[in-house]
């Protein structure tokens, strides 16, 4: 694993050696670690190391993309020329405003270390995780993961940008043929990681998930735990807050700024500035990445986005670009929720007739601007009557607008969890949602 | 490249492991994405490395590194023997591999046109046609238009004595047109959504696929589109096209029946199955029509090889005969579970990741009906196209799929379209409801290279193939 350092002089290394008007370099470096176990043991063990070099080449307004991990001189060489060679051919792009000039930027603080968090540690780890089920008559399965990741980000015009990412996360699912429970880490510092403690939320979640009832397909109330607003979440991240599906009018936001969307409970942001995030301080070109305020108390503000698109609308560079060469448009890695008052008591309490999700599987977007929504519930699904968890539900199936749903909260949680997805982390509070379709459930 | 592996597969012996196994993958890919006008990409990757697995008293340890050399061989496999060592303080009853004869020899994927020598001009021509002929429908405000092309080149050896070396090359495109209108947005895809057509081939099938020969087709479904009605809530009998099916058969044949996750290898993350060992013989997983096969042999398909990611060789094999389940997706580790050897379905996505059971081309076997006849057969009905969404409960259940388009069938003929139809079932119910499927005039092998699975993820490609085929009594129209 190289150091921050070694990184930008190998990208600054690289722009030089790269024949074009204008270049940009990425270094990806990473170490990672998983440790995953299932029927109460480990059953996969990985570690990988790997560093890769990604250049962007510009003649004019033409651009090309190349990318290696092979390091020596004539690789390195190659992959620069492969870059030169593709924009050489490319057609001119009008609207391709060159590359960034250098922001300021405040380089992070070296991250907590993880190398006593080996193998032998992370088995331990799992040890402790797997007795508080085994002992409930339960199975556990699940990972433990340890992510070393150093990004640096240098271009002919002065960028020149790294820092260090770490990342431990943990998930365990606790189950039997009765029911199943979950719980979830997400952190920067393994220390933080109490593997009992985490075991024991999934076992406990498992035994009062035992014997789940039926409900009739309808209209509910819901509380969703933060795990379940994260799904929502990053489905809404992905399809709405680009300012590419915006300005091609596929986003819920086209057409809609200053408007109200969601309930004025809901605030959106996306922020990678906070002490507590997790994420790249800068974009993939090497642009700061700034605080955006997405929906403010329920009103669509306006999308993130990188040099081409803030060029294209007209907008301030919100520092949200992805790796070159990309098809997505901008896109917001560090969303949060911001926190409301309520206790999860409460916010359960406020339900009369209604059901409690933990978290959701295989969520997927079936119409972009309402973000209809269809997926199922998993690992922990409740009845709630009169403002209490009562019964254990089997899964539902929703099929529901995900904007209609929000605009119909009513209260939002006051502590928040960071929570991974698909693409990055959120960080996100319990939400009750007035208005929830549940169209199915597994038999 | 045999002294490398044999480096680091000597190095883990040395260091304890009773079993051993070494990969190295040299890889390239080239992606160009042409967009509403744009060129929004060209880019050109490569990635080398060596991936070391084994065993040490019955545990598994895997560590992967992109310095490929006899010394750097060695060390990535000593770190995988700690590992293992160290997944052995918790382990339950030790991983015995199902017995395998070492493989050696050579195999090549077939291509005729190599994509990477094709000049990049004639690559943007090609594109830049197709997205101007979408374009010409004025509805159409947004276009997708690509091609991608993947080869691999691989070597692995064992402690057993396997060596073998293969390569491929896989070539792909696909078109997209968008038509937005205020609040709607639907999509058209050619030849099917989710990153087009692939196969294993060279340039070849990019440009028999005749992207600008189709795009005005599919561009004026987009515009028809925005007006047509919403498919309705309502039980009715469905003809699902090709494609469709084929990531049907995906997602509720596929995944339940590999053998990981029917033993709950997999239950955190993806999930588990309905299925389990002891149905085989006797589950009825649908009706007689249905026959469904898992092939790595078959010509051109993304779901080939000569052997899988642990050496063993290609085959044939059913998972369901005539409506019964008859076997499962397998790997050297978990066949012994159902008293069989692998039937070679062990994949890794690359030198940085470990095998897993994956799909290779699993099919559904083709029927004897044509398709004019079958909706000449069904007097009331929907028939649709085109996957446009997907989810499918954990354990391969409860599912429900969007289309971009369907057709309303009445009195045995196709009339008027509907936007956005999805439909929804049980897996067993759905699959014992199918009670016609098209011949082999209509089937095809479709590929799918983006089969998300594992942890650390990885995306395998697969392939199925199938051809158009009937349901009676599905729910379509769900949510409106």
């Amino acid at each position: 694993m190289p150091s921050v350092e070694r990184a930008r002089e190998l990208a600054t290394r690289a722009v030089g050696m790269t024949r074009a008007d204008q270049a940009e370099v990425v270094v990806t470096a990473e170490s990672n670690a998983l440790t995953r176990f299932a029927s109460n043991r480990i059953n996969q063990n990985v570690a990988e190391e790997n560093l890769s070099v990604s250049v962007r080449a510009v003649i004019g307004t033409r651009v090309g993309v190349a990318s290696t991990n092979r390091l020596d001189d004539s690789s390195l060489a190659a992959c620069c020329e492969a870059a030169v060679s593709a924009a050489r051919v490319a057609p001119a792009d009008p609207a391709f405003p060159g590359l960034p000039a250098p922001r300021p930027f405040v380089m992070a603080e070296p991250a907590a270390p993880v190398s006593w968090f080996d193998a032998p540690a992370r088995a331990r780890a799992v040890k402790a995780i797997v007795e508080t089920s085994a002992s409930a008559g339960l199975i556990a399965a699940g990972k433990i993961e340890v992510s070393e990741r150093v990004a640096a980000i240098a271009n002919s015009l002065g960028v020149n940008v790294g820092m260090p990412v770490t990342e431990i996360s943990a998930t365990v699912l606790s189950m039997n043929e009765s029911g199943s429970g979950w719980a979830s880490h997400l952190g920067r510092d393994p220390e933080e990681l109490d593997p009992a403690a985490l075991g024991a939320q999934a076992a406990r979640l498992a035994l009062r998930s035992q014997g789940p009832i039926d409900v009739p397909a309808g209209e509910y109330q819901v509380v969703l735990a933060p795990e379940a607003v994260a799904d929502i979440l990053d489905f809404i991240g992905y399809a709405g807050f680009s300012a590419k599906a915006f300005s091609e009018g596929r986003s819920f936001m086209s057409n809609r700024l200053g408007a109200r969307v969601v309930s004025d409970l809901i605030t959106i942001v996306d922020n990678a500035t906070s002490p507590h995030s997790l994420g790249l301080a800068f974009d993939y070109e090497g642009m700061p990445k700034q605080r955006v305020t997405l929906i403010d108390g329920g009103v669509a503000v306006g999308p993130v986005t990188d040099s081409y698109w803030a060029a294209r609308l007209g907008t301030a560079n919100t520092g949200h670009a992805l790796p070159a060469p990309n098809q997505w448009g901008p896109m917001a890695l560090d969303l949060e929720i911001l926190p409301g008052d309520s206790t999860m008591d409460e916010l359960i309490g406020g339900v009369e007739h209604g059901v409690y999700v933990t978290r959701f599987h295989y969520v997927n977007v079936e119409d972009p601007i309402p973000m209809t929504l269809t997926g199922m519930t998993r690992d922990g699904t409740f009845l709630i009557e009169d403002g209490k968890v009562t019964s254990p539900l089997k899964n539902l199936r929703f099929t529901q607008s995900a904007i209609e749903a929000l605009a119909s909260c009513s209260g939002v949680g006051e502590h928040r969890r960071f929570v991974s997805i698909e693409d990055g982390k959120v960080l996100v509070p319990g939400l009750r949602l007035d208005r929830f379709s549940f169209t199915g459930q597994t038999a | 490249m045999r002294e490398i592996i044999e480096a680091a597969v000597e190095a883990a012996r040395l260091s304890g492991a009773e079993y051993a196994d070494a990969r190295v993958v040299d890889s390239s890919h080239e992606e160009i994405h042409v967009a509403s006008g744009r060129v929004e990409a060209i880019e050109r990757s490569d990635s080398f490395g060596i991936g070391v697995r084994v065993l040490y008293q019955g545990a598994w340890g895997f560590a992967a590194a992109r310095d490929v050399g006899t010394a750097s061989a060695a060390e990535v496999a000593r770190r995988a023997v700690a590992i293992a060592k160290a997944s052995a303080l918790v382990t339950g009853r030790p991983v015995i591999l199902a017995p395998e004869s070492p493989a050696t020899g050579v195999w090549n994927g077939p291509c005729e046109i190599d994509p990477f020598l094709v000049p990049l001009e004639e690559k943007l021509s090609l594109l830049t046609a197709a997205d101007e002929a979408l374009r010409a429908e004025t509805a159409v405000t947004v276009t997708s238009v690509h091609c991608g092309f993947h080869r691999e080149h691989k070597w692995f050896g064992s402690s057993e004595g396997a060596f073998v070396e293969q390569s491929f090359v896989e070539s792909g495109a696909g078109i997209e047109a968008y038509a937005v209108s205020g609040d709607e947005v639907v999509t058209r895809s050619y030849p099917t959504s989710h990153g087009g057509g692939w196969r294993q081939a060279g340039w070849e099938y990019v440009t028999g696929l005749d992207l600008a020969g189709n795009a005005p087709r599919v561009a004026a479904q987009a515009a028809e589109l925005l007006t047509a009605p919403e498919c309705e809530n309502a039980v009715v009998d469905l003809v699902i096209d090709g494609s469709q099916v084929a990531l049907q058969v995906h997602e509720s044949i596929g995944h339940p029946t590999e053998l990981d996750r029917v033993l709950g290898e997999e239950a955190a993350f993806a999930g588990t199955s309905w299925v389990d060992i002891g149905d085989i013989g006797s589950l009825r997983y649908g009706s007689e029509h249905v026959t469904v096969t898992a092939d790595s042999t078959i010509p051109g398909s993304l779901g080939s090889f000569g052997w899988d990611d642990e050496g063993v060789p290609a085959q044939r094999d059913h998972l369901i005969r005539n409506g019964v389940l008859t076997g499962l997706l397998t790997s050297r580790e978990t066949a012994p579970a159902i008293g069989r050897t692998s039937n070679a379905c062990m994949r890794a996505d690359g030198w940085n990741r470990i095998p897993l059971v994956r799909m290779t081309t699993v099919s559904l076997e083709p029927g004897t009906w044509d398709f004019d006849d079958l909706v000449a057969d069904t007097d009331e009905g929907l028939y649709i196209e085109t996957n446009n969404s997907w989810s499918i409960d954990d354990r391969r259940l409860n599912f429900q799929f969007g289309c971009e388009v369907g057709w309303e069938i009445k009195g045995g003929e196709l009339g008027r379209m509907v936007r956005m139809p999805n439909y929804t079932g049980m897996t067993p119910s759905f699959w014992a409801s199918c009670d016609a499927i098209c011949s082999a005039d209509h089937w095809q092998v479709w590929g799918l290279p983006n089969c998300g699975k594992g942890e650390p993820l990885q995306v395998a490609h697969v392939a199925h193939g199938a051809a158009p085929a009937r349901f009676r009594g599905v729910r379509v129209g769900v949510g409106r």
